[in-house]
């Protein structure tokens, strides 16, 4: 859960999706800035922290990014219990990897944390020439399942730091009941914040 | 010999007046024993330590132990009086009418040719030594072997004997003269060690050193008695050398004893004729020896206390003897197994409270523990007690120990009790520097890459390689030149067998080739009809596709568009999932292929040495995670022995299961280290020496180089994982493997049974299906 004190707040977040739609690539952009373009398969998980400014707190992300293959499937409750947050991670240019984000959001809603913020990212937006999900339909089944839904690339860089801001604005505050400026309501379900501002 | 380039006048003199104590020690000794002139030698070469370990062994722990020839039957009644409470010849008759062994099929069979073994005039003609006056020799056996690693790579043979004097019944074995153990260290090693260490505890480190150099004879048993066996466990596996184990009243145990020329019938029927045995009622293949004990605790057991029980005991349903009535020796051992404790080994001595309340994974050590060793008690006292109390419980200990120190010799003569004072938990971390430097003391220097040129010498004119143990030897301490690796990699990886000729090797590499293209067509032959029939195959391919893009793209080979080599390790890795269609592919099978692709060049032959290497690290990959767990459940109890208060600091910190290893473990080190660096590394590990489970060593190594900064800055399980992936590329491999190589020497046949049997990469202990997966309904 996201905990807060003197306005920041530590959450842990889980990235989460099939082989290959980005996962690793999307959090060492968003925490080093930085792309390759052969990004090696992540072996058991990897964990990231980074911290992002927004209007009333500083909240720590705590992020794991797990491996991709079904065969690891059985540690995924070992990184998403807890987690405040979580990022389903599809590639645009694979219908299965759409499909098996879609198995993702069903076991988190089944298993995972009630309160839990989470976002559907169509990576690897930056390839328009071989996309096979389409916006629309990715943007539909986000909305019918509560899940904000941004297309990203993680090459260009393009929505990358904004799904992280949209996660932090939308985690719940929970602080000690005297101070109300903290006190932040879950948001609508996938509303774009154009001009989100990139933080660090 | 002892003349160390770094040593101080004061650390010398110290070390003198230590050999010089042993020496006397050992003089005493050998003038009560009447040994051999020739092993009584003082000098400091190698045999003469040995000998004085021996001698230091036999006073100082083994001194309850009755000796014909040098100590009077009084003495020896008197003890076993002392012991046991009442005489034990009064207790002989009575019971031994209530349990027969008549009944015994082994029994009666030994009856009918037991004697063959008991000729005097054998014991005349093959002894060295002749029994003493008015002993009899009852039973000899040679090629009686105990085993120093699990599967039996470094073994010592000698020859077992029974002695009746009296009515007292002795066993000895001797291992042969002559005949070296592998786990010896050498000369140079020592000097190693008097350059590096901290002075003050010297004394201390050369005394361990010398159990090391001593270690043939350091499992050499001499005359132990008969009273003071507990029980004897016999093993008669279909498959295999039958042995046994036998456990000792003090609740330790002499390594297992295999009989490679058979005979443990005969042995427990000869046994069973000198003094009074019975067959347990838990276990058919135990006997008890001199089982009185349960009538004396049922009168003291309201003084029940803790005392350190071998898990053989355990099984024997044996419980706690107060304290008071053991010898002083007794106590003495048992203030030894605390202190052992304190660092909470939970598989090896466990009070009886305590193991009640203990982890699930208990039997399952104890059933391995059971199965391949137990100390004996100077092994323990020299190399677990002294490590972990040196090493691991603090300050505290460590000062005690060195206000010991000076006196070495004395080490036996300590409060009962001290042990108990030492910290179950550290509180204070240990001195970093020192313990930096005593991690770093055993492993041998690393030698040069063997190159062709010497690699050749290991080959007979036919290309077989003659001593393997030696070649494989030779790789561990230096790895091999890159250009030799293509030549090595396939015997190290056991796709060669290396009594093979070259010409056999080249036929071989003509039929596996045909082999490897027959597999492969399988699935080139998929028609993309049918390929839109057949998911798992779409899947499979996807994911190969996938993860060879991924694979090493900033190294040189692997560089570029288009490369070849890509396509390659693609066409092997699809190749493979249709040869183990059961364990088909699974992300990591990439790293490991690829630097057996860059060294081979050849795809089939790759193939082959990945098929080799996959016999033993697939069940890494298996759905069930089985080989994965084993592994982190063995590198949990190794850090358990090795480092207690690294082991308590995980437990506290939710960290035991050791999931931050997993990368390590699931690639072999891939991620770790350079690509040069993981081909020397492999190659290291692949010569299963001095452990085939050398890797799990390697992962202590690198936890005690970092022990300090986690513990030091608390971390917890994620921040441990982030730091521990962080270390990519910044361990130095060479002092890793050399800590490594020492750790693995450390925790002997402790670290061994840490260790489940099946554990990657030995090979599945099953060998009919490998891998029953028919659940894994995606990949």
């Amino acid at each position: 859960m996201a905990t807060t004190g003197n306005k920041s707040i530590n959450a842990k977040l889980v990235l989460l999706g099939d082989v290959g739609a980005g996962k690793s690539s999307l959090v060492l952009r968003f925490v080093r800035g930085q792309f390759v373009e052969f990004q090696e398969s992540t072996i058991g998980a990897a964990f990231f922290s980074q911290t992002l400014a927004v209007n009333d707190a500083t909240v720590k992300f705590e992020i794991w990014d797990t491996a991709g293959q079904e065969r690891y499937h059985s540690l995924a409750p070992m990184y998403y219990r807890g987690a405040a947050a979580a990022i389903i991670v599809y590639d645009i240019t694979n219908q299965a990897s759409f499909e098996r984000a879609k198995k993702w959001v069903q076991e988190l809603h089944s298993q995972g944390n009630p309160n839990m913020v989470t976002a559907l990212a169509g990576n690897k937006a930056d390839l328009l020439d071989a996309r096979k999900v389409t916006s629309e339909e990715a943007q539909t089944y986000a909305q019918e399942n509560g899940l904000f839904f941004l297309e990203t690339s993680a090459k260009t860089a393009s929505n990358v730091n904004d799904i992280f801001y949209e996660i932090a604005k939308r985690l719940p505050r929970v602080q000690p009941a005297p101070n109300p400026s903290g006190m932040v309501l879950m948001e609508r379900p996938a509303e774009r914040t154009v001009s989100a501002s990139c933080c660090s | 010999m002892l003349t160390g380039g770094g040593i101080s006048a004061v650390c010398m003199s110290r070390l003198l007046q230590f050999i010089k104590a042993v020496e006397r020690q050992g003089q005493d000794h050998d003038r009560q024993e009447n040994h051999d002139p020739a092993e009584a030698s003082h000098d400091l070469s190698p045999r003469g330590i040995d000998q004085l370990i021996v001698s230091r062994h036999d006073t100082s722990s083994e001194s309850d132990v009755t000796r014909p020839g040098n100590l009077d039957g009084t003495e020896g009644k008197k003890r076993r009086k002392d012991r046991n409470g009442h005489s034990t010849e009064g207790t002989f008759h009575l019971e031994n009418e209530l349990h027969d062994l008549s009944d015994d099929a082994d029994y009666a069979a030994s009856q009918l040719h037991g004697s063959v073994y008991m000729t005097p005039s054998d014991s005349i003609k093959t002894s060295a030594s002749a029994e003493p006056e008015g002993a009899e020799l009852v039973y000899l056996k040679d090629n009686v072997t105990i085993h120093l690693t699990q599967f039996a790579s470094e073994r010592i043979s000698g020859r077992l004997k029974l002695i009746k004097q009296g009515p007292s019944l002795f066993m000895n074995w001797i291992p042969y003269k002559g005949q070296n153990s592998d786990a010896r260290l050498s000369e140079k090693g020592i000097l190693l060690i008097i350059e590096n260490i901290p002075s003050l505890v010297l004394p201390y480190i050369f005394l361990l050193c010398m159990a090391f150099v001593a270690d043939k004879n350091l499992y050499t048993i001499r005359d132990a008695s008969f009273s003071d066996v507990r029980s004897i466990r016999r093993h008669t596996p279909t498959l295999g050398w039958q042995y046994i184990i036998i456990v000792m009243s003090s609740g330790l145990a002499f390594p297992p004893l295999y009989f490679y020329s058979g005979g443990v019938k005969e042995f427990i029927a000869t046994v069973k004729q000198h003094i009074f045995l019975m067959r347990s009622a838990e276990d058919a293949n135990v006997f008890l020896v001199n089982d009185f004990e349960s009538r004396l605790q049922r009168t003291l057991s309201s003084l029940e206390l803790p005392r350190a029980v071998s898990v053989a005991n355990l099984q024997l349903e044996s419980t706690s003897v107060p304290l008071g009535e053991l010898p002083s020796n007794e106590n003495q051992d048992i203030s030894h197994a605390n202190a052992a404790d304190a660092s909470s080994s939970a598989c090896l001595y466990n009070g009886r409270a305590r193991q009640k309340v203990h982890d699930p994974a208990r039997d399952l050590s104890i059933h391995v523990l059971e199965k391949f060793s137990l100390v004996t008690r100077f092994a323990r006292e020299t190399t677990s007690q002294l490590f972990r109390e040196s090493l691991n419980n603090g300050f505290v200990s460590a000062n005690e120990r060195r206000a010991h120190s000076l006196s070495p010799v004395d080490f036996s003569d300590e409060p009962v009790y001290e042990a108990e004072k030492v910290p179950k938990e550290s509180e204070v971390f240990p001195d970093p520097i020192e313990l930096e430097k005593m991690t770093l003391v055993w492993g041998q220097p690393r030698q040069a890459p063997l190159c062709l040129k010497e690699w050749a010498t290991y080959l007979d004119s036919e290309g077989r390689v003659m001593d393997s143990k030696a070649m494989r030897k030779r790789i561990f301490y230096g790895g091999a030149d890159h250009l030799l690796r293509k030549e090595a990699w396939p015997f190290l990886l056991g796709y060669h067998a290396y009594d093979s000729t070259c010409a056999e090797r080249e036929y071989l590499k003509c039929i596996k080739k045909t082999e490897y293209e027959t597999i492969k067509v399988q699935w080139q032959s998929v028609s993309a009809e049918q390929a839109k029939r057949f998911t798992k195959f779409r899947e499979r391919k996807g994911l190969i596709d996938k993860d060879v893009v991924r694979t090493d793209r900033s190294f040189p080979f692997y560089e570029g568009d288009d490369n070849v080599n890509i396509n390659c390790l693609r066409d092997i890795l699809l190749t493979y999932s249709f040869y183990n269609f059961d364990l088909g592919y699974c992300q990591g099978m990439s790293d490991l292929l690829s630097p057996i692709l860059f060294v081979m060049g050849d795809e089939a032959e790759s193939f082959w040495c990945f098929v080799a290497l996959m016999e033993r690290l697939g069940p890494n990959f298996n759905r069930d995670q089985n080989g994965m767990h084993s592994q982190l459940f063995a590198l949990s109890k190794l850090v358990e022995l090795l480092d207690g208060p690294l082991h308590d600091y995980f437990k506290q910190n939710d960290c035991l299961n050791y999931f931050f290893c997993f990368r390590w473990l699931l690639i072999q080190f891939k991620r770790e280290f350079e690509y040069e660096s993981v081909m020397h590394l492999w190659e290291v590990l692949w010569t299963h020496h001095p452990s085939e489970h050398l890797h799990l060593y390697v992962c202590v190594a690198i936890l005690k180089r970092y022990r300090n900064k986690i513990m030091g800055e608390q971390m917890d399980f994620d921040t441990l994982l982030k730091f521990i992936n962080g270390l990519s590329g910044k361990i130095e491999l060479d002092s890793i493997l050399r800590d490594a190589e020492a750790l693995c020497i450390c925790a002997g046949e402790h670290g061994a049974a840490s260790i489940p049997p099946g554990t990657p990469p030995s090979l599945p202990l099953d060998d009919g299906l490998l891998n029953t997966q028919l659940e894994d309904d995606i990949l």
